[in-house]
């Protein structure tokens, strides 16, 4: 499991690859909070997760709420069938603004 | 008078034998011999235990004396217990051997006084003093004693020194008695701590003869939750009480500890590790534990310094089985305390007996031992009479038991007899080998079974296994995905709720195809959990956890928790129909 933050037109990229699961998933949280936390919107590129369990899910709903309550953006990109599938499960996939691309999801938010 | 006297004999000797308590009967005694002699008082001293001391415990008369000790070699009654000659004073003012201490201190005038000893033989014919019967002036005469009341306390001094003497040697038997009935209450206690036989198809059968009351060896078996049986024996060095609580303290560690870890070889570690912390030195254990499987015959043995086992096998060949690790109780510093090796080993339909030296060491006749060569002789005699595996090791304990004199030494013998099990696995196996032969034949029963600590980091060996087992039975990509998230999750609830994240336990991941189901159970051995946490919650409320319980039974065709094994731990049933 590996997180990369970037930054493009101001606003913060987490890339996330690998296996999210109870021993990963807090790296996640970490990364996803402290964007949110200092203020940026978050776009999570989720291209590259080969899986994802509740306690991953759970990181990112908890940063969803977060840039929520502060007015800024949060956004999932890129992803795939197996974190999509697991989205599904938790009826999520209807509540998390969720883009095909990164750069999709950067323009809709500046 | 005369008869008075008899009468006195005869009714002290009775006192003496039905009373508990010598005291007051000594002091009732003392009194009647001062009014028979006629002595205005008295006193009855009695050596104490290292006879450094005459110890008044009786006293009558104006001045009471009770519990006054004179060093034993002093005064009147010292000269008299220590010369064994009885001592009449008719004037103490003219003996230099009175102390008037005690007249200073209480007034009294002494004029005359009356002492005899009291001595019984002891068991080796030699005198053995017991103290001695004083008497102060005679109440008439002018307080004078005369010749015929020396004479007179003599014959009832000797008397009453019997009577005490055989009183403290019924009370040394009646504290023997109460020592051999505790004995016999311990030796009832370990009774219950071997365990209870099993029915007659059990394939584990043992025996255990005390040397003396309580025993230093024993065994045991139980079931474990799959259906294998973990058995144990052990003998500790020496025999009596010390050995039988040794003995209590391993075996109930062997019980405790052998539902938790059935890796035979770590628990003879993790037993030692207890043992070595509290054990007397010197002292240790030698002690088999292994794990038998009734399904497949096989055996995992570890042996810490016991007597090698020996496998007898279906061909009539015995293999002996040799220790590769010293006992349990030797210092860790010395040995390493590292896990004992463990053996593998299938019994094949053959009988594995594991026994104590009490057994090979034991006598046949005069100084004959039956050593493993005569044991190998009566397993085999067993065996052409065809006796039950059962009866075969108890004609052993009866052959060794026979003899009028106690045993050389605790004798233990216990027997996993594998032939009705071989029996039904051949027939199994008849009926099998035709369809198994097919190259397309299904997995069947278990699958593959997983032991790892209940922490986060496991979880992906949890995965990777039901990934594979689920693709093998042939679950679509998407299928085997949402298997391993179920699991996931069930594994997950163990480690933060059964677990509490905080214990450093075991959890079993035992994947199993039974009549078309796929089914995963998962196994901790935690506090039973609280139900109530596991429960889904709303979805439509959007926060972060309580999503896997929801993924479970979404994904899971049944999802049930079973009672307990051994009412230990918890278990989770998942299932899900294969296609």
């Amino acid at each position: 499991m590996d997180v990369k933050t970037s930054e493009q037109s101001g606003i913060k990229i987490v890339a996330v690859s690998g296996e999210v699961d109870l021993s990963t998933s807090p790296q996640v949280r970490d990364a996803l909070l402290d964007c949110i936390l200092g203020g940026s919107s978050v776009v999570v590129d989720l291209s590259q997760v080969a899986y994802i369990d509740s306690s991953g899910v759970a990181s990112l709903v908890e940063a969803f709420q977060n840039a929520k309550s502060r007015g800024q953006g949060f956004a999932l990109a890129n992803v795939g069938e197996t974190p999509l599938r697991v989205l599904q499960l938790a009826r999520l996939d209807q509540v998390f603004v969720i883009h095909d691309a990164v750069d999709d999801a950067v323009s809709s938010m500046s | 008078m005369v008869s008075e006297q008899l009468d006195l004999l005869a009714q002290m000797g009775h006192d003496f034998a039905a009373s508990h308590d010598i005291e007051s009967t000594m002091s009732h005694a003392l009194a009647r011999i001062a009014h028979l002699v006629g002595a205005e008082g008295g006193a009855l001293f009695l050596l104490d235990d290292d006879h450094a001391h005459l110890v008044c415990h009786a006293s009558h008369g104006p001045v009471d004396i009770l519990g006054l000790s004179i060093p034993a070699d002093q005064g009147i009654v010292g000269r008299s217990v220590a010369g064994n000659v009885s001592e009449m004073v008719r004037d103490v003012s003219k003996d230099p051997s009175f102390q008037g201490s005690v007249d200073e201190q209480s007034g009294f005038t002494t004029k005359s006084i009356l002492c005899a000893p009291m001595v019984v033989r002891g068991a080796d014919d030699k005198p053995e003093h017991i103290g001695a019967i004083e008497l102060v002036n005679k109440s008439d005469a002018e307080g004078l004693f005369a010749d015929h009341d020396l004479k007179f306390l003599e014959v009832l001094a000797a008397s009453a020194g019997l009577a005490i003497h055989n009183a403290r040697m019924a009370g040394e038997l009646a504290e023997k008695e109460v020592m051999r009935r505790e004995l016999e209450r311990a030796a009832e206690i370990q009774r219950g701590l071997l365990p209870p036989p099993g029915d007659a198809d059990y394939p584990i059968s043992g025996v255990n003869r005390p040397a003396r009351v309580v025993s230093g060896d024993f065994y045991d078996h139980f079931t474990l939750y799959d259906g294998r049986i973990a058995f144990t024996l052990a003998d500790v060095s020496g025999k009596g009480m010390n050995a039988a609580l040794l003995m209590a303290k391993a075996a109930s560690l062997f019980r405790c500890l052998g539902k938790e870890d059935l890796r035979p070889g770590r628990l003879l570690q993790h037993i030692n590790a207890e043992v070595c912390e509290t054990v007397m030195r010197g002292m240790f254990v030698t002690m088999v534990a292994g794990v038998y499987d009734p399904v497949t015959g096989r055996v995992v043995l570890a042996n810490a310094g016991h007597e090698p086992p020996l496998l007898h096998k279906t061909d009539g060949e015995f293999v002996a089985l040799e220790a590769a690790s010293p006992p349990v109780g030797i210092p860790l510093e010395l040995t390493g305390g590292g896990p004992v090796p463990e053996d593998v080993l299938y019994l094949d339909g053959g009988c594995l007996y594991i026994f104590t030296d009490g057994v090979t060491e034991g006598y046949i006749t005069g100084k004959n031992e039956l050593g493993t060569s005569g044991l190998q002789k009566m397993i085999e005699d067993g065996l052409q009479k065809n006796l039950s595996a059962a009866d075969r090791i108890a004609s052993v304990a009866d052959l060794l038991n026979q003899r009028d004199e106690p045993l050389r030494d605790d004798l233990t013998l216990l027997v996993i007899d594998d032939g009705a099990n071989a029996k039904g696995r051949k027939a199994n196996a008849a009926d099998r080998t035709a369809d198994d032969l097919k190259p397309d034949k299904p997995l069947v029963g278990s699958i593959c079974k997983l032991s790892v600590p209940a922490r986060a980091q496991s979880l992906i060996l949890v995965r990777r296994a039901v990934e594979a087992s689920a693709t093998l039975t042939g679950f679509s990509k998407e299928q085997t995905q949402d298997i391993v998230l179920a699991v996931d999750e069930a594994c997950q609830n163990v480690v933060r709720h059964a677990y509490k994240g905080t214990l450093d336990g075991d959890m079993i991941v035992e994947v199993r195809r039974e009549n078309g189901d796929y089914l995963i159970l998962i196994r901790d051995f935690a506090p039973p959990l609280d139900k109530s946490v596991l429960k889904s919650r709303d979805l439509n409320d959007v926060r972060p956890g309580g999503l896997g319980i929801h993924f479970i039974h979404e994904i899971m065709d049944g999802v049930d928790y079973l009672p307990p094994p051994d009412g230990q731990g918890n278990l989770l049933r998942l299932k899900k129909s294969i296609p």
